[in-house]
């Protein structure tokens, strides 16, 4: 998450990036992340105003024979969700916007496709309600999204510059962290 | 050498994925005699009416989360020797600390492997059959 303050343009911008997410309940604060394959759940208790963003990118294939992309998009949700409840959202009332999920590369694998299907079970499973998406299609998309108010904007990206900065390639993620600067208890 | 099919397991998650997945690991190494709740206080429901071995909970959950959980079990004689895995995250070393000192039996850290659950499950219960 890079949180910005630019004097041209009053708010705040926090951008984020591939595997992190962000919240705010700052009516100044403007989220933005650009996706190809990867999708972004916009997420926001209304009642409230506490929103948020993640950006994430499933991994490819089946190890160990179970999905391990639905686990760990599983958790890059409950990341998103647990903070938004932890600041005062309530799980009930939450509604989400959902983005990206292009078809960016080559090949017998959509990557993307899968990672919108991903998104929408879940959200499905887990109740919450979709109250917007645009997913697909072959294009990168730039989206902005006010966590307070609830409105996003998209606009497809078609700068081969800003385009080449993505930096989307699925892959597993880092092994799970299971001794990485954890406790050694048991 | 337990049976992994003996063992009963509570599978303890407010987000209906995450049980789901836990559900599919567990099966996967022959733990099949699974039950789900949603949070704490339905999990203590579920545990007083039918006998648990093993409670693989999650931390943050509505009503009563997993550090709650954990100290209700310990604290209700019947209940209290139940062997209890606590599921966090990475940077949850605080919460850690304060579930050992409730005495829970081990940690996993999400997104897990099927083995590392295995191996947390072994390491308290033996190696499975």
């Amino acid at each position: 998450m890079i949180v910005e303050n630019t004097p041209h343009r009053p708010g705040k911008r926090v951008h984020v990036v591939q595997g992190e997410h962000a919240i705010s309940a700052d009516p100044d604060v403007m989220m933005t992340t650009i996706l190809g394959s990867c999708v972004a759940v916009c997420m926001r208790d209304p009642v409230t105003g506490i929103g948020g963003m993640n950006h994430f990118l499933l991994p490819e294939g089946k190890a160990d024979g179970l999905d391990e992309g639905r686990r760990y998009g599983a958790y890059a949700m409950e990341l998103l969700i647990n903070e938004l409840l932890r600041s005062g959202a309530r799980r009930e009332r939450l509604e989400a916007k959902l983005f990206g999920g292009a078809r960016m590369f080559g090949g017998l694998s959509d990557v993307g496709a899968s990672n919108a299907a991903f998104a929408e079970k879940f959200l499905k499973d887990e109740g919450i309600k979709v109250v917007g998406s645009s997913l697909g299609g072959m294009g990168a998309r730039r989206v902005q999204f006010w966590p307070v108010t609830g409105r996003a904007q998209q606009r497809i990206v078609t700068d081969t510059h800003e385009v080449a900065t993505l930096k989307e390639v699925p892959r597993k993620p880092a092994p799970p962290a299971e001794d990485e600067g954890s406790l050694e208890l048991f | 050498m337990p049976a992994a099919s003996a063992i009963k397991t509570l599978i303890v998650d407010d987000q209906q994925t995450m049980r789901s997945l836990i559900r599919t690991s567990l099966h996967a190494i022959g733990i099949t005699n699974t039950r789900e709740a949603p949070d704490g206080e339905e999990a203590l429901k579920a545990m007083i009416a039918s006998p648990t071995n093993l409670v693989i909970t999650d931390f943050n959950m509505p009503k009563l989360d997993g550090l709650g959980l954990l100290r209700a079990v310990r604290a209700h004689g019947p209940l209290s020797k139940t062997a209890v895995i606590m599921l966090t995250g990475r940077a949850d070393k605080e919460l850690v600390q304060r579930a050992v000192q409730f005495g829970v039996n081990n940690y996993l850290v999400k997104p897990f492997t099927t083995q590392t659950l295995k191996e947390k499950i072994e390491a308290v219960f033996g190696v499975l059959t």
